[in-house]
């Protein structure tokens, strides 16, 4: 009994101790502003930054240009792996080892402000509003409207397709204006072809990416501005319901995305077109030359309208940069920022470099936009993307944005594994949401308007 | 008296001080590394955190949102059927392999050994390609085999499967990738324990006139259940926390269908953040097991005392 109770007192004094070597320290929200400096040119001193893939090489060459106008501060780039959010989380938890500007996914960004571990940048960057997009802006800035992100690329989407099997067949792409004529088409194709060519990649593991596309350029939502779950709408059934036809018609490979078909798929007779963003046409531009297969020449059309004369607009993807409230050197990082996200030549370089799609708007009347490219048969593909951005609609993302879109992910690829039973999805899925992300359902969604 | 054997004791550290010295750079590391974590993880399964905010102490609200989890129960009977699935075939398998591989008379064995060993020292991400090629529901090995063999028979009615694209075959799916990986590393271990058994017990069975199978029935089997037992432990173990193989080869879908326990914990742990309840998950599953192992491991331990005497 007594060795017992020893044993006792030790663990608790021991958790306890535990509890109070893991209680980060607290910031004081005053350090965490970053202000404006009366001579931008003066700031000095280290900048780490922290980024992945070709977004890291986009900066690390754009970092001398920056240094020349501010000699004073030495800008490092440090280009991480698939570790990098937990390394970042990590960082973010026990108050020091975060860099002192941080990428993240335009999907992730709200979820981290939310944790107020993020500095804010109102003060510097509320002038930008107007010249980013609305649907992008809205995920950078926290429920009081203080500015903690500023979107970096976008992602306007289309339709890649592959010129010559769309000729070979007689589909003419600029004759598609719904998403029922692009079935049409892929029924087309798929009997002309003998069923070997797909219209399109789309597994059932992948079926939440034209979800949230189609959703998007819907007008759909899933949550409204009050984050209450409203994804039982008429913009989502109508959504599922081309899902539906589209995989009723036969007209897809199933395919995950990012798999080793998908991607053999863009030098091979497969799969014919791929509903994507634009910096996938980096993604495929980059893939071919590892694949054999004949090379293909591609083309962009607008995405298909849900129903006719319908938005044709919609994003998927893109990223922010935010700076740690740990900072010790902020407004050097923000001067950084600041160069290249919210000016022309910033953006510009690294679209030039790197493909990164700017979300300055003011980037994009450019002139290197309206270069025709000759992989997509010289359409001039940057200003093809450029149209109609400020017209896709803003989502209401949350904090549980990714948590939830795991729980649609796995109802729609139930959904397309058990035959397809439309009725009562939707409100199937808000209950789980609504279990798991313990948030509210809208009075807004049918499942409480049916009820009424 | 009972202060007197106290300082005898304390003076008997301090006589033996460098020793004790010596020996404390492991209890260090497992302090830190080892005990500190499992403690914090234990406190964490009282409170409410993300890995950002404030800790906020729940008591047993962990442990009550545990109950009508559905997702958590699913990937605990997902668990036991992908288990229930793989194991068995795989340790037949895998002692199948070992006699054949203790066989004196078999040339070439280091080579069969080193290749029924090189599924498990694979990495993972080569193994995820060429399976996601196998198991490809429209241009996959599998399945165009059985297409093919359907042409030519067409009578056995074979049909291509949906192998990780249907909620019953993307646990077969896994099933039959964790075996492949797995088979060798047991029968290794399986291997070990025939060489183990001592060549006196069949010689002196011989004499007697036993037969292979005799020898086998009587001898064999009851002297390898303490490494049956134990590559049940690991493998049981393995199939509640096995991450990597379905993590790469069906990400759990479609559904939930494929998630398995490990999954479902770096579901609600690194993609939720919802740190404080996946602790209290882990523990609670982690307590399970243990009584589990501890009454597999009394019962082998009366086996080896049997066996001794």
């Amino acid at each position: 009994m007594k060795t017992l109770s020893a044993f006792i007192t030790v663990l608790a004094a021991l958790a306890a101790f535990a509890w109070w070597v893991s209680t980060p320290p607290a910031i004081s929200p005053t350090s965490s502003t970053v202000h404006p400096v009366a001579d931008p040119a003066k700031v000095k001193g280290r900048v780490n930054v922290w980024a992945w893939n070709i977004a890291a090489k986009a900066l690390n060459k754009l970092a001398p240009e920056f240094e020349k106008t501010h000699p004073a501060v030495d800008v490092r780039v440090d280009m991480t792996g698939a570790r990098m959010q937990s390394r970042l989380l990590l960082a973010l938890a026990s108050g020091v080892g975060a860099p002192d500007v941080s990428q993240f996914e335009l999907n992730d960004a709200l979820r981290y402000i939310a944790t107020g571990r993020l500095a804010d940048l109102t003060p510097v960057a509320a002038k930008y509003k107007d010249r980013f997009p609305a649907n992008l802006w809205k995920n950078c800035v926290n429920k009081d409207g203080k500015v903690y992100a500023i979107p970096w690329d976008m992602g306007p989407c289309a339709v890649y397709y592959k010129r010559g099997l769309f000729q070979k067949y007689g589909i003419d792409p600029d004759k598609i204006e719904t998403w029922d004529d692009y079935i049409e088409a892929g029924k087309t194709i798929l009997q002309k072809s003998g069923g070997r060519t797909k219209l399109l990649p789309l597994g059932a593991n992948s079926l939440r990416i034209l979800y949230e596309i189609m959703m998007q350029q819907n007008g759909g939502q899933v949550f409204d501005d009050q984050d209450r779950i409203t994804i039982n709408s008429p913009q989502s059934q109508e959504v599922l319901g081309i899902l539906k036809r589209i995989r009723e018609a036969g007209i897809y490979s199933e395919v995950a995305m990012w798999s080793q078909e998908f991607m053999a798929g863009f030098n091979s007779d497969t799969i014919a077109s791929y509903p994507m963003a634009v910096w996938f046409a980096g993604t495929i531009k980059d893939t071919v030359k590892d694949f054999s297969g004949e090379k293909q020449v591609w083309g962009v059309f607008r995405l298909p309208a849900i129903k006719p004369g319908g938005t044709r607009y919609s994003n998927y993807g893109g990223s922010v940069l935010v700076i740690p409230a740990q900072s010790k050197n902020k407004e050097a990082a923000w001067q950084f920022v600041e160069y290249a996200l919210c000016t022309v030549e910033g953006q510009v370089a690294q679209y030039k470099s790197m493909s990164l799609y700017p979300a300055y708007l003011p980037a994009l009347s450019h002139a290197t936009f309206d270069e025709p490219d000759p992989f997509f048969g010289g359409q001039r593909v940057g200003r093809f993307f450029s149209e109609g951005v400020t017209q896709i609609q803003a989502l209401n993302r949350t904090p549980a944005w990714t948590e939830a879109f795991r729980y649609i992910d796995q109802a729609l690829s139930q959904w397309a594994a058990t035959g397809m039973p439309t009725a009562g999805f939707f409100a199937n899925l808000e209950q789980k949401l609504q279990r798991r992300l313990g948030m509210e359902i809208s009075p807004s969604s049918l499942s409480k308007v049916g009820r009424r | 008296v009972a202060a007197r054997a106290r300082q005898d004791r304390w003076a008997e550290v301090r006589r033996y001080r460098h020793f004790y010295l010596f020996i404390s750079p492991f209890f260090i590391l497992f302090a830190i590394f080892g005990l500190y974590p499992l403690l914090f993880s234990l406190y964490l399964s009282f409170v409410k955190w993300d890995g950002l905010t404030d800790q906020v102490w729940i008591g047993l609200g962990n442990f009550a949102a545990m109950l009508d989890d559905e997702v958590l129960q699913k990937s605990l009977w997902n668990t036991l059927i992908i288990g229930l699935l793989y194991i068995p075939p795989m340790l037949v398998l895998a002692f199948l392999f070992a006699q054949l591989l203790n066989l004196q008379w078999l040339k070439l064995r280091a080579l069969y050994r080193a290749a029924f060993f090189l599924p498990c020292v694979t990495p993972m991400v080569v193994i995820a390609i060429v399976f996601g090629l196998f198991f490809s529901s429209e241009r996959g090995l599998l399945n165009f085999a059985l297409t093919s063999v359907n042409e030519r028979l067409p009578f056995l009615g074979l049909k291509p499967i949906p192998w990780v694209v249907s909620e019953q075959w993307s646990k077969v799916a896994v099933a039959i990738l964790v075996m492949w990986r797995w088979t060798g590393y047991n029968m290794v271990l399986m291997l070990a324990g025939l060489q183990g058994i001592s060549e006196e017990y069949y010689e002196a069975a011989s004499i007697d006139g036993a037969g292979p199978w005799q020898r086998m029935r009587h001898i064999t089997l009851p002297l390898m259940r303490p490494t049956f037992r134990f590559c049940l432990i690991l493998s049981i173990l393995g199939t509640v926390y096995m991450f990597d193989e379905i993590f790469i080869l069906t990400r759990g879908e479609p559904g939930t269908s494929s998630t398995n326990f490990g999954l479902y914990l770096f579901n609600i742990s690194f993609q939720d953040f919802r740190f404080g309840y996946a602790s209290c998950v882990a523990y609670s599953v982690a307590l399970v097991l243990f009584v589990g192992a501890l009454l597999i491991n009394r019962r082998n331990r009366s086996d080896v005392e049997a066996a001794a005497a």
